[in-house]
């Protein structure tokens, strides 16, 4: 069993403090669900695990396995075993799906020499999967996955719609097999035919030994995908952590209650 | 000692400069019928009286001429004999395997020095031979063809010069619906500290279809002044590639010019990798109905490298398409221009016309302009132009690096996506690799 461990993380954007404080602990094997307000961090907090440059940690850690990962840049991290489906993916012309996920696969999985990684020369295919196997593997996944095998070809998230792009990221996830997932509202913009798909696709790698970190502003999903923990986040910090019945509280009584109940009692104290 | 024995013949190259006596003796050498050798001495005069580049040209503006003098440069080659197969540097022989074609022709220090298959296309009637030879061989084409149809010897102060000292060359000639199904190539590799003036002349009859591909190299601390001229009759179908990787030392002028009959359908590829400075004077003439062509370009100009391109789609007569797309990444102090114009006119209606250039900035300090226009007389087209200029995003590299991929490997798969637009369009598969490898080598450098 590894473990994901964020110890009192407080993060900064210049002058702003946007995570207060954030403790977490998500072994592999268990369904995470955060849930909170839009504004109060939750992306940022995926951000800040998946190591974009953009953020200051002031204070705190982020732990694998006991190890901290605050050192590390965010393609080291992905060969961890950390792996955020995004939001908003980006679309990049030019580079299509296969060929990138390749690279991708191939380095994730070590196919990349340990002299070509630290080259800042390295030739791209020095050290790829071979072409046939990843073919191979990557027509089974995206049958698996709902992902028309056209897409292959098509240029990253180029014109995809909103499911297409989801849909990529699950596949992406199946094919990169990461230890801990961190989906970032990866159910936003969904119809229920499309939430259903990328359910069943978490559904599916959800396995003893991944971990799941499931960002969510409703608790829509949760009909989908059943978590082991539900944590409320607000203001920058969870505020609360219990099992599934937490979301259908949450869903009933709302933020206000969130806000009434931990926060206002928290500044009290 | 040693060093002074080699100093008088230097002496001699610089005092003898470039002159009308040159423009005799690089004819002479090559014992040139006279008629020939009036043409070079009228295109000398043409360059004589023609200025000297100047900042306020509208040409120029963007790409001064500072530090050029000819007389850095030995006026022409002597070429030193033909060679087997297996006499070829590596250089040139990679080159010939990275493709399978049709037939070849190598040229080196101003002539031929290998080539291949090209009896076997006389079969079917298909002429590709050195210029030198068609001069002699097939003097009533290179007559009625040679700069008098496309480039004219006046088209620029360059141009004459070529006009004037012209030494290697293709004429490729395929008649009437005649295919030629592999490509031809041509293979340039230019010397040291000389002047090489490389032509092409292709002429494809009425419903003729030939692929072309001309691979340029050397050209150490060397001037080249080339012309291109493609000239397409009535439903011929031509597949260009000018693939120019000269070292960054060399001085590099290229004027082209397409020149497309009714329902002839063209796709240029000009791809400019090598130079110190490169002007490109690159032309699309629609003059007969139905007229479809493309011109697509790349460069990737590094260290400090200057590259300009200014392109030309001439649309005389109605019902015609022309499509260009310029792709370019910069690095380092780099320096790009793209100046292009779309001119429509009167009476050319219904044109279809679009022009584009996108330029991916990789260093603050390189530097890409980009001047597009529009000189449109007829009112019923439809004419689009767009220039952009971008950096790498770096929300795409954390997007890829959050996949795995180192930063290297992200910036190279964005700067080699953004020139794919270009990519997927180059006709021969064999190049398209051969183009993805250059872009990978210069983003490692």
């Amino acid at each position: 069993m590894s473990t994901l461990a964020i110890q009192d993380l407080h993060v900064s954007v210049g002058d702003t403090e946007i995570l207060k404080g954030v403790d977490i602990t998500l072994h592999t094997g268990e369904i995470h669900a955060m849930m909170g307000p839009n504004g109060s961090g939750k992306s940022t907090l995926s951000y800040v695990i998946a190591g974009h440059p953009h953020y200051e940690i002031t204070q705190g850690d982020i732990l694998v396995d006991g190890e901290s990962i605050l050192d590390m840049e965010a393609d080291e991290r992905a060969r961890s075993g950390i792996f955020l489906a995004f939001q908003y993916p980006v679309s990049i012309p030019g580079v299509s799906v296969a060929n990138f996920l390749r690279t991708a696969v191939s380095n994730v999985r070590g196919y990349t020499s340990k002299e070509a990684e630290s080259n800042a020369n390295g030739v791209i295919g020095s050290n790829l999967m071979p072409m046939r196997e990843f073919r191979r593997e990557l027509n089974t996944k995206m049958k698996e996955y709902n992902v028309e095998s056209s897409f292959a070809r098509r240029y990253l998230n180029d014109g995809f719609s909103g499911g297409e792009k989801k849909r990529t990221e699950v596949l992406q996830m199946a094919m990169l097999e990461p230890k801990f997932a961190i989906l970032d509202e990866s159910d936003s913009g969904l119809d229920i035919d499309a939430l259903q798909v990328v359910a069943d696709g978490i559904n599916k790698l959800a396995t003893q030994d991944r971990g799941f970190l499931l960002i969510t502003h409703y608790q829509r999903i949760l009909n989908f995908v059943k978590p082991d923990f539900v944590s409320i986040f607000f203001g920058g910090r969870i505020v609360t952590t219990g099992g599934p019945e937490l979301a259908v509280e949450l869903e009933e009584r709302g933020y206000k209650w969130v806000e009434d109940e931990f926060v206002a009692r928290a500044v009290a104290v | 000692m040693t060093v002074l024995l080699k100093e008088p013949q230097e002496i001699v190259d610089a005092a003898a400069g470039f002159s009308q006596e040159t423009v005799r003796q690089a004819s002479a050498a090559k014992n040139e019928p006279s008629w020939m050798l009036e043409f070079r001495l009228r295109a000398w005069q043409t360059f004589e009286s023609l200025p000297w580049p100047k900042p306020t040209d509208e040409s120029w503006r963007r790409t001064r001429l500072t530090g050029f003098n000819l007389e850095n440069f030995t006026p022409f080659a002597v070429p030193d004999g033909t060679v087997e197969r297996d006499g070829l540097e590596p250089v040139l022989l990679n080159a010939l395997e990275e493709m399978e074609s049709s037939a070849c022709l190598i040229y080196r220090d101003g002539g031929v020095l290998y080539s291949e298959e090209i009896e076997k296309l006389r079969e079917k009637g298909v002429l590709f031979t050195d210029l030198q030879t068609a001069v002699q061989q097939h003097p009533e084409l290179v007559q009625e063809y040679f700069m008098t149809e496309a480039v004219t010897p006046d088209a620029n102060k360059f141009a004459a010069l070529h006009a004037a000292l012209w030494d290697t060359g293709s004429f490729i000639f395929v008649p009437r619906n005649t295919k030629v199904e592999l490509p031809l190539h041509a293979v340039l590799f230019q010397g040291e500290r000389v002047g090489g003036y490389h032509h092409t002349l292709l002429v494809a009859e009425e419903g003729a279809e030939v692929t072309l591909v001309d691979d340029l190299m050397g050209a150490e601390n060397a001037l080249q002044a080339s012309v291109v001229e493609l000239i397409l009759k009535d439903n011929a179908n031509v597949r260009y590639m000018n693939l120019q990787d000269f070292q960054h030392t060399a001085w590099n002028f290229l004027t082209g010019r397409a020149v497309l009959g009714k329902d002839a359908d063209l796709r240029w590829i000009q791809v400019s990798w090598g130079s110190r400075l490169t002007k490109a004077f690159l032309d699309l003439d629609l003059r007969g109905e139905g007229g479809h062509g493309e011109l697509l370009g790349l460069y990737f100009p590094t260290r400090r490298q200057h590259i300009d391109h200014q392109t030309l789609q001439l649309h005389r007569v109605a019902n015609c398409y022309s499509d260009l797309l310029f792709n370019g990444a910069l690095k380092h102090r780099a320096r790009s221009v793209y100046m292009g114009i779309i001119k429509v006119l009167p009476g050319a209606q219904k044109t279809d016309a679009f022009q584009r250039n996108g330029n991916l900035i990789l260093d603050r300090s390189a530097r890409a302009d980009s001047i597009p226009g529009l000189e449109i007389e007829a009112d019923d087209v439809r004419c689009t132009h767009a220039a952009t200029a971008a950096q790498v995003e770096d929300e795409y590299v954390f997007y890829l690096m959050a996949r795995g991929l180192t930063r290297p490997q992200a910036e190279r798969m964005i700067v080699q996506g953004f020139l794919q637009g270009v990519l997927d369009r180059v006709p021969v598969e064999a190049v398209m690799r051969k183009l993805e490898m250059v872009i990978s080598r210069k983003i490692s450098r």
